[in-house]
């Protein structure tokens, strides 16, 4: 018997998404930053970088400080992962869910089943919802045991001096998980609305990493003044605060509602946008 | 069919809510307009006592205005606050600058803003402020006046406001409370002066004395001064002649009589005046007038540098002025604290301050306790005090923070000269804003003792950190034979632990800074209480209201998008069709798509059970976009289909009783047709049985049923396509150009499979432009073309139309359309 509500199962979906090779790639991708940059500072020249780096010394040396132990170097991860790769991710996952079947021309199919619009693209988001939360945990979890085996499990320094045992480190690096995964629910929800508008997978991949980097980039213009506080891409990095000794959660409750507001306008509009489409491909 | 249209309304929605968000933004960033036009006048004003003084008159554009009265640093002279003054004349004040008696054009003598001196030159430039007609005068001779400065200035601007009522509002930055204290300080009940600040006050002496050698070695300090700073060097102690006339110069003696509203600065990186001078003005104007108006702002600069907040300060200081001088509804916190290592910049990965606020004051401090379990400590002061330790640098800073460790070890701790009681580790991260006690028993090999204190923290890597390098210096007499008891003021600062950091308190024998004895000691302190710290209820001091207002915004969002989503998705005519024998009907079907071509025009037509359908007509004839229309997969514009009398829409269930193929197969490359086939019927959640042997054997697959689709010809995917639409044998089979890329065999073969499958009693509908295939499969045919139907009936009703007797579909087709074959356009 047919019944809305049976179709296209998570499980399935789950399953559909995870028998292909993009997903283990993406996850590769995730898992090689640690491992490189562990290989990198174990193997490479002295540590105490002397060549021109961002990151050098007079403000906080994070390569001298990621090699202090586990906590240290997940939390330097977290850092290089922010501004691209996790976005990335997130970005393939959402970007590609649906305008993937569309290449396919399976989407139609599914479609004619029928699977109604709404119940596919619920399904849809909370596969890619899932596989992306796990590319952040296992960037987390990758990191941690990569920073275990390069430098031994140590009390979290962070570059304020603040240091944190590692039972505190952990749950720290945890909210610092979790408020990435709400942050880049915006990036999620960009590329769904791309994923249900195009049937090109990867143009609503990066369309949606393009826009993100052009708000990484507006938001380095100082003189954009305040005006930067409604980038999207604006309080990416406002897990900083949970390092703190004691965290001001201000700017992450700020900038995770942000995220939440407008990940729920465009994937609203996502909706709507599908719901009323004539799918033609 | 009807159907809602909520985009619009949802983008009237949307832009509402981003309307209020950049109202709010609007709000905020609401910025103060440089006006033109202050007019700077250059004046030579009488101070007391027959002294000049060097002054600057700054008035704004809109007259009369209050005053501001804007005194200058240690050193500096009137055009050292030159920009602040046209900043707040820019502003709408009258500001009158000045420079300090003893100091550049001014003549006289330094005499430490003695109430005779320079505090009786404000009284002066008061007086002359009240001759002016720009300035407002609430009486005769009362000029509605505020006073600021910084230091130096900071000490004139609260001894004035204690010495004259006409000054109305107050705002000193970084300035002293007792000099006798600050040059001396002892923060213990012993009755006896503290250690010499020597470094301090030689620095202060000289940059005021020494630039010009002919000046003499006093240069333009007044006589009792430059004796005063002898005695000091030569003893370490003050003569009580001393003393009176450092008390003379310091508020703590008249700040109980101040009664305008004062906002009390203070620097946390400050040796020289530390934190608890701000806390001890405050508490004696609070004393004197408990309703006068007080604030108090801990920033990160201070006479040892730190972090440069001038920018906050100004502003800070000119809404004080705007609250208490022109009565703006300012809110102003009562005490903001920055905290330095606050957080990391986004930019440059730098540490970045961060402000807190709260509601109350650090008058009375709310003493929290926790056990030090480092029981004791031994310590030695080295004969002539050498080496010493390096707290912090005049005018530098933080020892620590700067030179950090030599050798292993800090320059602030020396070994053997100093010692730590340490708390266990915490358990809970723990933020100290304040003063700290601790009492302690205290035994030395000579009867008395010089000690410098500080609250530091030890992190369980091992580093110690000690705020800014500020230390409370004790000088401690008769101590007995087995030591006596002494209660610690631990300095007042800003500092954070975590959870695992112990907080210790340091004992230093040493400390360069200050004058010590010279003969060596032995010391031994052992606890007697448990710490005392302020442990202050702060908020981040940025829009408290935000913490609520953004979650509030976000699940109002949330619940919106969910309306709109969900609950105004398109809704679709439900109700059954009238009942007919027919299984599909399809009424006044009309498609036009966005760019306005018309595909499909008022198509009508039924098909029964049993019945093979072929849909004919060429490219472009608008025989896809109907069966796109009967798979739910777009809107028509007009009419309806139906199956079984119940209509088709996009997402109906009706739409369960058809199986489809249409333009070409849709799969999964990376799995293979197997895979394929019963992923699809899991994705459909169907729990009937598929027949997946019958739709296999059908169809003909074989062992390429578990090759990859990747690897299928365009023939191999056609044929599992079509075994697709069968699973589960729906009642109606919907094949659009099924022959296409077959070749003669398996177009043979599928000939069969779909006669076999209509006999079964089920209907199919084909589409194809070829007519010589609809003619060998189909019962009935409809004949389209541009969209439009041209004939419609069983295939023999069609074959006999023309009249004369055609041969076959192809002749009856050129018969009816006539030339007119141009392609549609594609869709």
């Amino acid at each position: 018997m047919y019944s809305p509500q049976k179709t296209l199962p998570y499980r399935v979906e789950m399953y559909r998404q995870l028998k292909r090779k993009r997903t283990l790639f993406a996850y590769l991708f995730v898992m090689s930053l640690p491992i490189i940059v562990a290989l990198a500072v174990k193997f490479g020249t002295s540590g105490n970088s002397t060549g021109p780096t961002r990151f050098g010394a007079g403000t906080a040396d994070l390569i001298g400080l990621a090699t202090k132990g586990a906590a240290n170097f997940t939390a330097t991860m977290f850092y290089f992962a922010t501004p691209f790769l996790l976005i990335a991710v997130v970005a393939l996952f959402n970007g590609d869910t649906v305008a993937s079947e569309a290449s396919w021309s399976t989407l139609r199919y599914l479609l004619a089943a029928p699977v109604p619009r709404v119940r596919l693209l619920i399904q849809k988001l909370k596969v890619s919802l899932t596989l992306s939360a796990f590319g952040i945990l296992l960037l987390a979890i990758t990191s941690f045991g990569v920073g275990a085996l390069a430098f031994g499990i140590a009390p979290l320094q962070t570059p304020l001096g603040v240091t944190m045992v590692n039972s505190v480190a952990i749950s720290r690096l945890a909210i610092v998980a979790a408020y990435l995964a709400v942050t880049l629910l915006v990036v999620a929800a960009i590329a769904f609305y791309f994923s249900v508008t195009t049937d090109v997978p990867l143009g609503a991949v990066g369309g949606a990493i393009g826009i993100m980097i052009l708000s990484n980039i507006l938001d380095a213009i100082t003189g954009l003044g305040s005006l930067r506080n409604w980038l999207p891409s604006h309080y990416s990095f406002s897990w900083f605060d949970a390092l703190s000794s004691q965290i001001d959660w201000t700017q992450m409750v700020r900038g995770g509602s942000y995220a939440i507001i407008l990940a729920a306008i465009l994937t609203s509009i996502s909706f709507i946008r599908f719901a009323k489409k004539d799918v033609t491909s | 069919m009807k159907r809602l249209t909520p985009i619009p309304a949802l983008a009237g929605i949307v832009s509402m809510a981003l309307v209020t968000l950049f109202g709010v933004f609007l709000i905020t960033s609401e910025s103060a307009s440089a006006s033109q036009g202050v007019v700077t006048l250059e004046e030579r004003l009488n101070g007391a006592g027959g002294v000049t003084l060097d002054a600057s008159l700054y008035l704004p554009k809109t007259l009369p205005a209050p005053a501001i009265l804007l005194a200058h640093g240690f050193t500096g002279d009137k055009n050292s606050v030159a920009s602040q003054a046209k900043s707040l004349a820019d502003h709408g004040y009258v500001v009158l600058a000045w420079t300090a008696r003893g100091f550049g054009k001014s003549t006289g003598e330094i005499s430490m803003n003695s109430p005779s001196g320079e505090v009786a030159d404000v009284s002066r430039l008061i007086d002359y402020l009240a001759t002016r007609h720009e300035v407002i005068q609430q009486h005769v001779n009362d000029p509605l006046v505020g006073i600021a400065g910084d230091s130096y200035g900071g000490a004139v601007s609260l001894l004035t406001a204690g010495y004259d009522h006409r000054i109305d509002a107050v705002a000193a930055n970084i300035t002293w409370h007792n000099l006798s204290q600050d040059l001396f300080p002892q923060n213990s009940q012993d009755p006896s002066f503290g250690p010499y600040k020597k470094f301090w006050a030689g620095t202060f002496f000289a940059l005021a004395a020494l630039p010009n050698a002919f000046g003499g070695e006093c240069g333009t300090f007044a006589a009792a001064w430059c004796t005063a700073f002898k005695d000091a060097v030569a003893t370490g102690v003050p003569t009580p002649s001393d003393e009176k006339l450092l008390l003379a110069s310091s508020p703590s003696t008249v700040a109980a009589k101040i009664t305008a509203p004062t906002l009390l600065m203070q620097g946390e990186a400050d040796s020289l005046f530390p934190l608890s001078d701000s806390i001890a003005n405050a508490q004696a104007i609070h004393k004197g007038h408990p309703n006068v108006p007080l604030a108090m702002i801990w920033h990160s600069g201070g006479h040892d540098g730190g972090t440069d907040e001038t920018k906050r300060l100004q502003k800070a200081t000119s809404d004080w002025f705007d609250k208490y001088l022109r009565h703006k509804d300012i809110t102003f916190p009562a005490f903001q604290v920055t905290d330095t290592n606050g957080s990391i910049s986004l930019i440059d990965s730098s540490v970045v301050p961060k402000m807190w606020q709260s509601a109350e004051l650090p008058i009375t401090p709310h003493f929290e306790s926790i056990p030090i379990t480092t029981p004791f400590t031994a310590l030695i002061a080295p004969i002539g005090g050498i080496p010493g330790a390096i707290s912090s640098l005049p005018g530098v800073g933080s020892a620590l923070a700067l030179a950090g460790n030599i050798g292993g070890v800090s320059a602030a701790f020396l070994p053997g000269q100093s010692g730590f009681l340490e708390t266990d580790p915490l358990k809970d991260p723990l933020s100290i804003v304040g003063p700290s006690e601790i009492t302690v028993k205290v035994s030395s090999n000579k009867s008395d003792a010089t000690l410098f204190f500080s609250l530091v923290v030890r992190t369980a890597s091992g580093s110690t950190k000690q705020p800014n390098g500020i230390v409370a210096p004790v000088h401690l007499t008769n101590l007995g034979k087995t030591g006596s008891l002494f209660t610690i003021k631990l300095p007042a600062v800003v500092l954070d632990a975590a959870v695992g950091d112990k907080l210790a308190v340091a004992i230093s024998t040493t400390d360069q800074g200050y004058a010590m004895p010279a003969d060596g000691r032995l010391y031994t302190v052992t606890v007697a209480s448990p710490l005392q710290f302020s442990h202050p209820l702060f908020t981040s001091s940025k829009s408290q209201s935000s913490l609520f207002v953004w979650p509030i915004a976000a699940i109002i969002l949330i619940a919106l998008a969910i309306w709109f989503a969900f609950i105004r998705r398109p809704r679709h005519n439900i109700e059954p069709v009238e009942p007919t024998d027919a299984l599909v009907t399809v009424s006044n079907l009309s498609k036009v798509y966005k760019d306005g071509y018309k595909a499909v025009d008022n198509l009508s037509f039924h098909v029964k059970r049993g019945q093979v359908l072929g849909l004919l007509g060429p490219n472009g004839a608008g025989k896809t976009t109907t069966l796109r229309m009967m798979m739910g997969l777009i809107y028509p514009t007009e009419g309806e289909i139906s199956i079984n009398g119940k209509p088709i829409y996009p997402g109906s269930p009706t739409l369960a009783e058809l199986g489809s193929f249409v333009e070409g197969s849709g799969f999964l490359p990376h799995l293979t047709g197997r895979e394929n086939l019963e992923l699809y019927w899991r994705s459909i959640g169907r729990s009937e049985d598929p027949f997946f042997d019958e739709a296999v054997t059908i169809t003909d697959l074989g062992s390429a049923l578990d090759k990859k689709v990747r690897s299928y010809s365009q023939g191999m995917r056609q044929r599992l396509a079509i075994a697709q639409a069968m699973l589960g044998m729906p009642d109606l089979l919907v094949l659009d150009e099924p022959t296409n890329g077959l070749d003669p065999q398996q177009i043979k073969a599928m000939r069969e499979v779909l006669k076999k499958y209509a006999k079964t009693g089920r209907t199919v509908i084909v589409s194809s432009h070829l007519l010589s295939e609809v003619e060998q499969t189909c019962s009935h045919v409809v004949l389209m073309h541009r969209g439009r139907l041209i004939a419609f009936g069983t295939l023999k009703k069609i074959l006999g139309m023309t009249g004369k007797k055609a041969g076959s579909l192809e002749e009856i087709f050129i018969e009816l359309i006539g030339d007119d074959l141009t392609i549609g356009k594609e869709s």
